[in-house]
């Protein structure tokens, strides 16, 4: 079996050894230098410190408002790349311009504003503190910082597919006798399922790395608002370098996981279409 | 009847795409509407399906009215060009598919899909993913899921459109063969001429939203009614011939005795030759058609079972040529011979040849050119520019005569130029109209165009006659005029005195009358209104209504014109088409 592959372009040794190259430098070499630091403590030390009650807790909040965040910017991120695809409307551009706002927003803006906003007495907040729902400094609080900075992923993982999805398709299928619901659950779904999944898989992807925005809406008490990579500051904060790269590591560890099962399902999903042809 | 549109109209923001369309298509027949892009074809195809929706007119399948019932429930099977297949599921599941949404039971959906797979000739695809299947084939499944749930009608959207000739035809035979094998009514659409011969049991053709003409494929060709459908449906050498008491005349020479009208006063009519009625030999006595006049062989092309020629004729016989081939204008007879032909009189370029015609055919529409009178030269020239006249000139591909009267509109002065008034006389709307218009008629005018400077072709045409013997050639002419501008048709039935019931109800019956005669003998579809009052007054009223309208009147004498269409005319502020056809 040859490594390469015969290509009308020249230079793939050149271009596979700077990728080889680069990859090493600024992805592999950090995520080693990583584990190598937490694996120079010793292993009972490592084991209180990553399943501490304080830890787990902050596993827990992370990566549950993090997949909550994600199944929320799937669904809304598919109807609003729908409403962008599918009508025409004043102010059409506009809002497709402002879908990337987050992405440009200095996220601890992000986590100003939403606190501004939900605090007690915040713009919204205040109307539903008579209704018992506290939002700043609750796992909700949490949720909702996530879901917005994580919403454009969503969003522009699902549109280019969606432009694809021909109307012809749908007019077919009424023709056939299909309604909406029909031909939502049968044909649309079912053609942009592939990029509704990486759509979630980047905003996951995204929500689990943040930081900045959250700590302002926590409220960051431990075991209840507090996220894993606050815990690592804490951490880093108390010069404790070898607990916050166990910490670290145990993240890696846990995203790598779940986007590894994620690809699995897409690979899955994939196959079964084309075994489904033979 | 499997489909009945009656008086369809679809705008697209404003603009008309189908206009008042009627038209019914027979259970089991195998209908093909045929025109160019744009035409409103497609929009009336998805009309029928249900996926546009219209916005007057009624649409009936099997004699149920389904003008307000979704795509879903109307019992239609529709295929694209694209294929549109499923392209995430099988073969299987795409045919399936309509089965499937009706709940039937697992069992009967395969036996159903066999069958299905046997008459589209795909037996043992049915694991396969679209994306395995070649063109042709994905068009064939197309097929089958369009006749899985057993429609009642059958549509097809131009779906040889992204196939290659051979699959084409092979496709195009499939079809055909299932079509028949099930008696499904059956609408095609398409833009291919040779693909509605070989198809069709009728052919619609439609430009600019309306259907011209219906009828089987031979007599369309052989026997169109109007211009478009002469050009459209192959080649036509376009003529401006004079139908005299003896036979019709191309260039001053007759052409035969067959379409004679006895009676009839000699006019100026537009005759069509297709290239292969035309004959060419080395003199005229080796002619075995009747001689039409010399020409120079300008180009000889080569097209396997046919030779296609070019003869440029002598500037004489040239003058009444209109236009040839695709309607580049008229330079050059068109003409297409046999091999044998070929074989028995070789031509090369350069070459001088007689040309005959073997067989004429004259087009029923009294607008065959336009005379544009002026008191001088320069208002004359003017008035050729006009928007109006240019588009219908353009449109009609026809040519334009000047004639220069400078007594023109003072009484009893007689005409300076000598002879008939050929085609459609033209004035300008510019001051004392009625009077010249009168001048024009009493010197013998037919018909009158009076066009203002700035008209443009107008979106609404009213029609009205006064007179029974005016509405024949009225309608006629509003049939032709309407062909070649994309505007809807009313005609304005005025009755004198006030509205009662009695008078009313024989109102309605003269509208139905007027309205059934304009569809049967002239094509032509147009709406009604029946009024009560002064006819000037209300046609002035109804003109002033809304912009961009034409006025188009018959009338039997002229004293009819004097007492009611001076005020309108005075104005100058419609064009105002007059027809003048005595009872005399």
């Amino acid at each position: 079996m040859s490594f390469r592959k015969a290509s009308v372009l020249p230079g793939f040794g050149l271009t596979f050894g700077f990728t080889t190259f680069f990859l090493s430098a600024i992805v592999l070499l950090p995520l080693a230098a990583l584990v190598l630091s937490a694996a120079s403590m010793h292993w009972g030390d490592f084991v209180r410190v990553v399943s501490s009650p304080r830890a787990v807790g902050s596993y827990r909040l992370s990566f549950g408002a993090s997949l909550l965040a994600a199944t929320i910017n799937a669904v809304f991120g598919f109807i609003i790349a729908w409403t962008l695809v599918r009508y025409e409307f004043p102010g059409r551009k506009i809002i497709d311009a402002l879908i990337d706002m987050p992405f440009a927003l200095p996220t601890a803006v992000s986590g100003i504003a939403l606190t501004t906003v939900f605090a007690q007495n915040g713009w919204i907040g205040r109307y539903l503190e008579p209704l018992g729902v506290k939002v700043a400094y609750t796992w909700i609080g949490v949720t909702l910082a996530l879901t917005l900075i994580s919403m454009p992923f969503a969003v522009r993982a699902v549109q280019p597919a969606l432009q694809e999805v021909q109307r012809e398709l749908e007019e077919a299928a009424e023709t056939l006798g299909a309604g909406r619901l029909y031909v939502l659950r049968r044909i649309i779904l079912p053609t942009v399922l592939p990029a509704l999944l990486t759509g979630f898989t980047l905003a996951f992807a995204r929500a689990v790395g943040e930081y900045g925005s959250v700590i302002f809406i926590a409220g960051n008490l431990p075991m209840k608002t507090e996220i894993t990579p606050l815990l690592i500051v804490i951490h880093l904060e108390e010069f404790d370098y070898q607990g916050a790269a166990a910490l670290g590591v145990v993240m890696l560890g846990i995203s790598f996981v779940i986007l590894l099962a994620i690809n699995l399902l897409q690979a899955w999903g994939r196959r079964r279409h084309v075994r489904a042809a033979h | 009847m499997s489909i009945t549109l009656d008086q369809v109209t679809k705008h697209y923001g404003g603009v008309p795409v189908v206009t008042d369309l009627s038209l019914d298509i027979g259970d089991g027949e195998f209908f093909v509407l045929l025109g160019p892009s744009g035409s409103g074809k497609s929009t009336l195809l998805r009309a029928v399906a249900g996926l546009t929706g219209i916005d007057h007119g009624r649409i009936s399948l099997h004699g149920r009215d389904v003008t307000h019932v979704a795509a879903r429930k109307r019992g239609v099977g529709l295929v694209f060009q694209n294929y549109a297949l499923f392209r995430h599921m099988t073969v299987a599941d795409n045919i399936e598919f309509a089965l499937r949404v009706r709940h039937m039971r697992a069992r009967a959906r395969r036996q159903r899909r066999a069958e299905l797979l046997r008459l589209v000739a795909l037996e043992g695809m049915d694991d396969r993913l679209p994306a395995q299947l070649s063109g042709g084939q994905q068009q064939r499944v197309a097929v089958a899921r369009a006749l899985a749930h057993k429609p009642e009608v059958l549509l097809l959207d131009e779906p040889f459109g992204a196939l290659d000739a051979k699959i084409r035809e092979e496709l195009r035979r499939t079809i055909r063969e299932v079509q028949r094998e099930l008696g499904i009514t059956t609408v095609l659409v398409t833009h291919d001429q040779e693909e509605a011969f070989a198809m069709a049991d009728r052919i619609g053709i439609m430009n600019q939203g309306r259907l011209l003409e219906v009828g089987a494929p031979h007599e369309l060709y052989a026997r169109p009614a109007t211009r478009f459908v002469a050009t459209f449906l192959g080649a036509a050498n376009l003529f401006l011939a004079r139908r005299t008491p003896d036979g019709i005349q191309v260039g001053g020479k007759s052409m035969g005795r067959a379409e004679r009208s006895p009676g009839a006063p000699e006019h100026e009519v537009v005759a069509v030759v297709r290239p292969e009625e035309v004959e060419v030999a080395a003199a005229r006595d080796a002619l075995s058609s009747r001689y039409l006049g010399d020409g120079v062989i300008d180009e000889v092309a080569f097209t396997g079972a046919l030779e296609r020629l070019r003869v440029r004729l002598d500037e004489a016989v040239l003058a009444p040529l209109l236009a040839s081939g695709d309607g580049d204008g008229g330079t050059a007879l068109q003409v297409t011979r046999t091999r044998h032909a070929h074989r028995g009189f070789e031509v090369h370029q350069g070459q001088s040849v007689a040309v005959g015609l073997r067989r004429v055919h004259v087009l029923p529409t009294p607008l065959s050119s336009f005379t544009v009178c002026a008191a001088s030269a320069p208002l004359a020239d003017a008035l050729c520019q006009q928007p109006l006249l240019a588009e219908l000139v353009a449109r009609m591909k026809t040519r334009v005569a000047l004639r220069i009267e400078p007594s023109l509109g003072v009484a009893d002065e007689p005409c300076a130029a000598q002879g008939e008034f050929f085609g459609t006389t033209v004035i300008a709307a510019e001051g004392a109209n009625a009077q010249r218009a009168e001048w024009l008629l009493r010197r013998g005018v037919k018909d009158l165009l009076v066009l203002p400077a700035h008209a443009a072709p107008p979106q609404r045409v009213l029609i009205h006659w006064m007179g029974v013997a005016a509405r024949s050639a009225t309608l006629a002419m509003s049939a032709s005029v309407l062909r070649h501008v994309p505007a809807e048709a009313v005609y304005v039935g005025i009755f004198p005195g006030r509205s009662d019931s009695e008078r009313h109800a024989h109102g309605m019956r003269e509208l139905l009358d007027a309205r059934s005669e304009a569809q049967a003998a002239h094509g032509l579809e147009m709406r009604t209104e029946l009024h009560f009052g002064d006819v000037a007054q209300e046609l002035t009223r109804r003109l002033a209504e809304a912009p961009a309208q034409m006025l188009i009147v018959g009338i039997t004498e002229l004293r009819q014109f004097a007492e009611s269409f001076r005020a309108l005319l005075e104005g100058g502020r419609w064009p105002v088409l007059i027809v003048q056809r005595g009872a005399a």
